[in-house]
C-alpha cells in the first residue's frame, strides 16, 4: 500500500504543480479509528496529508456534481468510483476534458460496523497489516481477516479496476463475473411474496429520512428531488410506511441502469439499512434484459435512455 | 437530597415495580442498535451498551412526525390527546441537559408549545451517568459532565454491584422510598467514582471565546474549508439532541397538519417561495449550523447549544467532526 | 374472495376508438374503476403506479397503443421499458404480479378494453384486497375505499 500511496501522492502533486487541475479530491486521516475523511487538495503541500487505505469509505464521485463546473478536478478513483464518474460524464454532468482521473485498483473497503460488532465500540487503534486488520481495544488485541471484514458490496464486487482513467497506479486485480454481485437478489426472490414484503417493510421502517443515502450517492444530483414535490405529493415527508416505502422504491428505481453498486448508500445510513438489495435487483435486470453493465464503456446508452421495437414482447398481445 | 442504593440483582424488580405504575421507556437492543422504546418486560432493558443510542431521546418529546390536528367530515379534530405519565430510564446526562436547552425553545415566555409541555410535564427522568467516555463523547468540553444532575429527577451511578440513586427532585424521591439510604462512606465512594470518571473524559477543545472567534471568522476562508466535504444530508441534525427545527406540512392526502423534523442542511430548508434562498450554498448552511450551536445559542441564553453527545461525530458519513471544526476555528489564522 | 376489486386504469387517450370504446370508458365505466387519461402512455411514470397502489388500488391497468401506432411516434416504447421494469421491482418487494397489467391496444381492436377490464377484475377478485403497499390513508368517502 505504501508504494501505491507514494505514487498517488506524486501524481497528485504533479497535476497540481503543473496546473493540470485546480483541486484534487482524495482522503485524509479520519478523526476516528476505521474512518477516513474526504479531502480536497488545492496546493501541492496539501498532498502530504493524503491517505489511501481500506477506511476510505466514500464514493468521491459524489462531489463532482457539487463543485463548480468550471474547475478542473482531479479525483482518485477505484473501480466503482470511476464507473460513477463515467456515468456522470455520459449524463453530461461534467466535461471529461476538465477531469483528471487517477485510477487505483481496489482491494475493498473495511466495514467499520462489522468490526465494531465483534470488538465493541471502544477502539484504540485499527491497522491494516497485510491480509489482516489488527484492532486494539482497552481489553484486548484482535486480529481479523481483512476479506471477512469488507463491506458487503465490496465482497460481491466484480469490478475492482478503474476504467476510463488518465493513469492507473497499482497492480490490476482480477475482474469478476458481474453476475456475482447479484446472487443475493436471486436468493431473495426465492422467498415468498409475503416474506419479501415483510423484509422490505422492516428495512424501510427504520428509515429517518435523513437522505444520507441520496447525498452519498454520486448518481443522485437532481436539483429538486421527487421527495420534495408537493404537487403531486409522491412521498409524504412524515415518517410513515407510505412516505418511507415510496422513498425507498423510487430512489432505487431512479438508479436503474445508473447505480454502480458501490454501497456508499449503505455505509452512509445511520440506521444500518441495507438498501442495495433493491438497486442490485435493478442492475441485474439491466444486465439480463438489456446486456447493460453500468460504466462499462463510454458509448452504450443506458437502457432507460433508449428503447427498441425489439423489446421483449412479453406483454404485447 | 440523599443518595439511596439498589443492588444490581434487584434492578429488574425495581423496574418491574415502576412499570406497574407508569409506562417505562428505556434503551432496548435491536440487532446492532439501541433505541429508546417503551418496554413491556423489565428484562428488555439494555444497559450494557457503553455508548448512547443513535436516535436521540428528544423524539420522546418532539416526535419526528407529529400530527397536530386533522379534519374529519369537515370538522377540526385536535390530536393533542391525553399524555399518560411515563418514566424514561437510562437516559444520559448529555441528552437530559439537551432537553433543558430545548425547554428554552418550546417553553419560552409567551411561546409555549402545548405538545412539548404536555409530554414534559408527565415525564419522570431517571438518568444514568457515564463512568467511561466513548471515543466520541465530549460533554466536558461544552460545559457538561458525565454526572451532570441538571434536568434529572434521579441520577444513577453504576458502582459495580450496586447502583447509587441520587435524588435530585421530589418527583424522583417518591420512587425510591423503599431503598436504603447510603451511609456517608458509601456516598463518598460515589462521589469519588464520579470525579474520577469526569477526569477521564478527554477534552476535545477549549470553548473559551468560541462565540467571538466564530463571528470573527464569518467571512473568512475557514468556512470554505469546513464545508468542502459536507454532503448536506440530515444525519447530524436528526441525531442531534439539541436540534429542534421543524417543518409544518398540510398533508392533504391524510387530512392532517403535521409537524416533522427539518434540517438546515437541506437546500430547500431556507428556500423561499419566490425562489430566493438566503443560504444558497453549502457554505452558508454549514456556517449556520456551527454558528447556531456555538455562537447564536450563546447569544440567546449564554449556553453552548451542543451537549457533546457525539452522535454527529460517530455517524457523519464523511467523518466531518464538529470537535475538529471547533478546534480548527480556535486555531485559525487567516492566510 | 367476494369483493369488488378497486382498479385504476391509466389510459392513453389515443388507443381507443372514440365513438364506442372511449365513450364507454368516459361514461359507463363501473364505479370500482378509476380512469386516469394521459396524452400518451409515455407520460405514465412509475410514480403514478405506486401512488395508485399506496392509495388502495387492488390492481392497476396500463393501456396504450401498440408499437408503431403511437400518436407521438415513440412515446409508448419508452414507457414499456420503464413500466415493465417497475412492475418487476414491485413484484420483487412482494406485490403480487397479477396486480399490474398492461394492454397495448390497436385502435381497431373494438371492445378489447372492456374485455381486458372484465378479465382483470375477475382475476383480481381471486386475490385478497391489496394490503401490501396500501399504506396511504384514504381521505374521503368516494376516494378509493
Amino acid at each position: 500500500m505504501n508504494n501505491v500511496l507514494t505514487a498517488i501522492q506524486n501524481e497528485a502533486r504533479r497535476i497540481l504543480q503543473e496546473g493540470i487541475v485546480d483541486v484534487v479530491v482524495g482522503f485524509e486521516a479520519g478523526t476516528l479509528q476505521l474512518k477516513a475523511q474526504p479531502f480536497f487538495m488545492h496546493k501541492a503541500d496539501d498532498v502530504d496529508k493524503l491517505v489511501w487505505n481500506g477506511f476510505c469509505q466514500n464514493n468521491l464521485a459524489t462531489y463532482l456534481t457539487r463543485l463548480d463546473k468550471q474547475q478542473r478536478i482531479g479525483i482518485i478513483c477505484r473501480g466503482c468510483d470511476s464507473r460513477a464518474v463515467r456515468t456522470l460524464v455520459m449524463e453530461h454532468q461534467y466535461d471529461r476534458e476538465k477531469l483528471y482521473l487517477i485510477g487505483v485498483p481496489c482491494t475493498g473497503i473495511v466495514d467499520w460496523r462489522a468490526v465494531q460488532r465483534q470488538t465493541g465500540e471502544d477502539i484504540l487503534s485499527a491497522e491494516e497489516i497485510g491480509d489482516e486488520i489488527v484492532i486494539a481495544t482497552p481489553q484486548k488485541k484482535w486480529k481479523f481477516s481483512r476479506a471477512e471484514m469488507l463491506h458487503d458490496s465490496c465482497k460481491r464486487c466484480a469490478h475492482p479496476n478503474p476504467v476510463g482513467v488518465d493513469i492507473t497506479i497499482g497492480e490490476l486485480l482480477p475482474e469478476g463475473d458481474p453476475q456475482q454481485a447479484f446472487t443475493r437478489t436471486r436468493e431473495f426472490e426465492l422467498k415468498s411474496a409475503e416474506d419479501r414484503y415483510a423484509y422490505f417493510q422492516v428495512e424501510a421502517e427504520r428509515c429517518i429520512r435523513c437522505y444520507a443515502c441520496r447525498e452519498a450517492c454520486p448518481m443522485c444530483y437532481c436539483s429538486e428531488c421527487f421527495v420534495d414535490y408537493t404537487t403531486p405529493r409522491w412521498a409524504e415527508s412524515m415518517i410513515t410506511p407510505s412516505g418511507t416505502q415510496a422513498w425507498h422504491i423510487i430512489r432505487a428505481f431512479h438508479q436503474a441502469g445508473r447505480c454502480v453498486s458501490c454501497g456508499a448508500c449503505e455505509r452512509a445510513c445511520p440506521m444500518d439499512i441495507k438498501m442495495t438489495y433493491l438497486t442490485d435487483k435493478l442492475n441485474r435486470d439491466m444486465l439480463d434484459l438489456y446486456g447493460f453493465d453500468v460504466g462499462e464503456n463510454d458509448d452504450k446508452q443506458p437502457p432507460f435512455a433508449a428503447f427498441s421495437l425489439d423489446d421483449r414482447d412479453r406483454f404485447v398481445k | 437530597m440523599e443518595t439511596r442504593l439498589l443492588k444490581k440483582s434487584q434492578l429488574l424488580s425495581f423496574i418491574a415495580g415502576l412499570m406497574e405504575q407508569q409506562a417505562v421507556f428505556a434503551p432496548v437492543k435491536n440487532g446492532d442498535f439501541t433505541q429508546f422504546q417503551q418496554i413491556n418486560q423489565a428484562d428488555e432493558l439494555d444497559l450494557e451498551s457503553t455508548h448512547n443510542t443513535r436516535y436521540p431521546p428528544k423524539a420522546l418529546f418532539q416526535p419526528q412526525s407529529e400530527p397536530l390536528f386533522e379534519f374529519r367530515d369537515g370538522k377540526f379534530v385536535s390530536l393533542l390527546g391525553e399524555i399518560q405519565p411515563r418514566i424514561i430510564f437510562g437516559i444520559r446526562p448529555c441528552d437530559v441537559h439537551a432537553l433543558q436547552l430545548l425547554d428554552t425553545v418550546f417553553n419560552a415566555e409567551g411561546a409555549q408549545d402545548p405538545y412539548w409541555l404536555a409530554k414534559r410535564e408527565k415525564t419522570t427522568i431517571i438518568t444514568l451517568g457515564c463512568e467511561q467516555p466513548c471515543s466520541t463523547c465530549f460533554c466536558t468540553s461544552v460545559g457538561g459532565s458525565p454526572f451532570d444532575r441538571r434536568g434529572s429527577d434521579l441520577l444513577l451511578t453504576n458502582m459495580g454491584d450496586y447502583f447509587a440513586f441520587e435524588v435530585v427532585t421530589e418527583r424522583g424521591n417518591a420512587l425510591v422510598q423503599s431503598m436504603p439510604v447510603a451511609a456517608d462512606g458509601q456516598a463518598n465512594d460515589v462521589k469519588d467514582m464520579q470525579t474520577k470518571a469526569e477526569a477521564s473524559f478527554p477534552k476535545a477543545f477549549d470553548p473559551t471565546g468560541i462565540r467571538d472567534k466564530l463571528y470573527q471568522l464569518f467571512s473568512s476562508n475557514y468556512w470554505k474549508k469546513m464545508q468542502e466535504s459536507c454532503l448536506g444530508c440530515g444525519v447530524c441534525t436528526y441525531l442531534c439532541p439539541t436540534c429542534f427545527c421543524f417543518d409544518i406540512v398540510d398533508e392533504k392526502q391524510r387530512n392532517q397538519r403535521v409537524r416533522n423534523w427539518d434540517t438546515c442542511m437541506f437546500r430547500v430548508y431556507s428556500q423561499e417561495a419566490s425562489g430566493h434562498n438566503p443560504r444558497p450554498t453549502k457554505l452558508e448552511r454549514t456556517r449556520q449550523r456551527i454558528m447556531h450551536k456555538y455562537a447564536y445559542w450563546l447569544d440567546n441564553i449564554n449556553e453552548i447549544g451542543c451537549t457533546g453527545c457525539g452522535r454527529c461525530v460517530r455517524y457523519c458519513p464523511v467523518n466531518l467532526d464538529i470537535r475538529w471544526m471547533i478546534q480548527t476555528a480556535q486555531n485559525w489564522v487567516e492566510a | 374472495m367476494n369483493h369488488q376489486p378497486r382498479i385504476v386504469v391509466f389510459q392513453c387517450q389515443f388507443c381507443l376508438y372514440a365513438e364506442t370504446d372511449q365513450h364507454w370508458m368516459d361514461h359507463e365505466l363501473p364505479a370500482n374503476f378509476k380512469l386516469v387519461k394521459v396524452p400518451c402512455s409515455g407520460r405514465i411514470s412509475p410514480l403514478f403506479v405506486l401512488n395508485a397502489f399506496q392509495g388502495g388500488a387492488d390492481g392497476v391497468l396500463i393501456s396504450g397503443c401498440v408499437p408503431e401506432m403511437c400518436h407521438y411516434k415513440e412515446g409508448n416504447l419508452g414507457a414499456r421499458r420503464q413500466l415493465d421494469e417497475f412492475s418487476r421491482l414491485l413484484k420483487y418487494i412482494g406485490l403480487e404480479e397479477q396486480r399490474i397489467r398492461f394492454a397495448w391496444i390497436d385502435v381497431n381492436q373494438r371492445g378489447r378494453i372492456q374485455q381486458e377490464l372484465a378479465s382483470f377484475e375477475k382475476d383480481l377478485a381471486d386475490l385478497p384486497r391489496n394490503e401490501r403497499l396500501a399504506t396511504r390513508t384514504p381521505v374521503e368517502q368516494g376516494a378509493l375505499q
